[in-house]
């Protein structure tokens, strides 16, 4: 009978292997997991279905489900917290802020769990964010460049009474960039974002003014000249980029208002793991470079290096990020029934 | 001599006027918007394409949650018509204690927000650990679906000539060949009547869809919000034509292979 002789390479190759199985996190040995996601549709969503996720699910061993119909946080609500609807919520500040104070979501996340945070813009994991910012995009003027009108330089530019009802603004009670205008309106014209008193006049002083609920709406209210001037985001005027569109957009010598793009992971996600590794993936500079050129948000990493055509005009370094602002939105949320009846008031009729 | 005008003749036509306007505006408007080449909804159009129709064919998010809308429409239209048909029945014939609150029950769901339904239906389905299975949704539609065929069933029971199965019985006809052979062909117009109003309810079914949906299995009405939100271009309007053009065309089949036919038989 021949005896069974364990060599000493034998032992260290299996030590090594076990070792390796400890080291290597779960997520890269789960065959099976699979990760429930937010994200939007449009063209982010194209970008993100041919692409991006695939390239994680591959490298990761995973499936995605990614969903693109709202109402996400109210889904995420009606879900028991120990097994949430998603894992990774994406979704604006505002909403990730309601999410936080509901427990549907951690309230910071650092380098230890998604080590690319190291290399954000401070602003990405600011006092003012929940999670972590991936993008943003920045909101000021956009306007017709065929109306004879001098490109707005300032937030008050919109009040001109030469743009009676055809100036453009959001319902404020289902959109962000309307509230977060409104907190903007308050900074320029009173002590700062939570003077509403203020807000509320200059919001009078608006009047007549054509008001949408989504920023799409008001891209081809712009692009119609349906309205000659309004408040949008930069990515809504540069997507048009090379269409020979007469619309510009304008950064107010005030400042622009951050609409950043949010990631944060659910505290009950049984894939926890995973989770992070894709806020991580998200934050790589390639994947960052690759949605950026792709639907013009402005990337958080500090090491994306994107084409002449992008890195004119995004916000991409520290001066230029210096210029957004990052509005209170736990204090707006708390507050938020109030203003919604009040601005109703004002803009009704 | 001048003609004697008659103003309750011109009441007459020029209500049935606003109304028609009223239905088909909305439908002319959208088929004009369709074809305008601009990147946006604008009026008057300024030339014709089919680009739009073209972009809509070619999105496989379009095309999928179409043609799971019709699926999921078809099952809504034989289930809400299996359930509410025996239902109704059951209601005017069992003889059953409540009755009347048993029906009010049965037409509970359209007295209710249909997002509230839709909210606790996929309640229910994350508490029972069954996820957002395709037979959920179905199950959502057929819920407020099921109401339209029992009010029309009813109807129909209602004025039937109960005279007709005691002649099929008293010439020997066992009950369930008086069933199959006189009650079902009889009541087969509000069946279908309501089935076909199921089918409608479905295909263009929004607020229960919202909540049961889940990704890669979303309903037409859920993508095109979705898409609304990001691109308000001419794709939307085609993608409405086209779901009109379907509805349209399920129904009248309905109608003329199963309905009317049912109808002149009477």
């Amino acid at each position: 009978m021949r005896k069974s002789q364990t060599t000493r390479r034998q032992v260290l190759l299996a030590a090594a292997v076990s070792g390796a199985a400890v080291a290597v996190p779960a997520v890269l040995r789960g065959q099976s997991s699979v990760l429930k996601i937010t994200t939007w549709g449009g063209k982010w969503g194209e970008i993100m279905k041919g692409k991006v996720l695939p390239a994680f699910e591959q490298e990761f061993k995973c499936s995605v489900e990614a969903d693109q119909a709202f109402p996400y946080l109210p889904k995420l609500q009606a879900s028991p917290k120990t097994d949430p609807l998603y894992d990774v919520l994406h979704s604006n500040s505002n909403e990730q802020w309601q999410a936080v104070e509901l427990g549907l979501v951690e309230r910071k996340i650092t380098a230890k769990e998604v080590p690319n945070i190291a290399d954000v813009f401070p602003y990405a994991v600011s006092d003012k964010i929940v999670g972590v910012s991936i993008f943003t995009s920045a909101v000021g003027l956009g306007f017709r460049t065929d109306k004879g009108l001098v490109p707005p330089t300032s937030w008050n530019d919109l009040a001109a009474p030469t743009l009676a009802g055809q100036r453009g603004g959001y319902l404020i009670p289902v959109n962000s960039l309307g509230q977060a205008h409104l907190m903007m309106l308050g900074r320029i014209h009173g002590k700062g974002f939570e003077d509403l008193d203020a807000a509320y006049k200059a919001l009078e002083a608006l009047k007549p003014i054509k008001l949408f609920d989504f920023t799409g709406q008001m891209e081809k209210a712009l692009l119609s000249a349906e309205v000659t001037m309004g408040v949008l985001h930069d990515s809504g005027i540069f997507r048009y980029d090379g269409q020979n569109q007469p619309i510009e957009f304008a950064a107010p010598k005030e400042g622009v208002l951050a609409l950043e793009q949010v990631l944060n992971v659910t505290p009950g996600s049984k894939v926890k793991e995973l989770a992070f590794a894709y806020i991580d993936y998200m934050l790589r500079p390639q994947v960052q470079k690759e949605l950026a050129e792709g639907v013009w948000y402005s990337p958080s990493n500090k090491k994306v290096r994107l084409e002449p055509k992008y890195d004119g005009k995004l916000f991409n370094t520290e001066a230029k990020v210096a210029q957004l602002l990052q509005v209170p939105w736990q204090w707006y949320n708390a507050k938020k029934d109030e203003i919604d009846a009040r601005v109703q008031r004002i803009l009704k009729g | 001599m001048r003609a004697k005008v008659d103003l309750g003749v011109i009441a007459y036509f020029g209500l049935n006027g606003a109304i028609v306007f009223f239905l088909l505006a909305p439908i002319a408007i959208v088929s004009v918007f369709a074809v305008n080449p601009t990147p946006y909804i604008s009026f008057p159009p300024v030339g014709f394409t089919l680009a739009w129709f073209a972009k809509f064919f070619a999105n496989p998010d379009f095309i999928n949650a179409l043609w799971l809308s019709l699926k999921v429409a078809a099952a809504v239209l034989v289930l809400s018509m299996l359930i509410g048909a025996t239902a109704a029945l059951a209601l005017v014939r069992g003889n059953l204690p409540g009755a009347r609150l048993a029906t009010a029950l049965f037409m509970s769901p359209l007295m209710l927000p249909a997002i509230l339904t839709g909210l606790a239906l996929f309640q229910i389905y994350l508490l029972a650990g069954i996820g957002r299975p395709i037979w959920g949704l179905v199950m959502g539609h057929t819920v407020v679906a099921v109401p339209y065929v029992i009010r029309t069933t009813l109807a129909v029971l209602h004025n039937f000539d109960r005279r007709l199965e005691e002649a099929a019985a008293a010439l020997g006809a066992d009950p369930a060949r008086v069933f199959l052979e006189v009650t079902l062909p009889l009541i087969r117009p509000g069946v279908i009547a309501g089935g076909i109003f199921a089918f409608i309810v479905s295909f263009d079914q929004f607020p229960v869809s919202l909540f049961l949906v889940v990704p890669k299995g979303e309903t037409l009405p859920v993508v095109l919000f979705n898409y609304m939100k990001f691109d308000l271009d001419g794709a939307i309007a085609a993608a409405s034509m086209v779901s009109i053009a379907l509805a349209l065309t399920v129904v009248i089949l309905l109608e003329w292979r199963i309905g009317l036919r049912a109808y002149l038989k009477l």
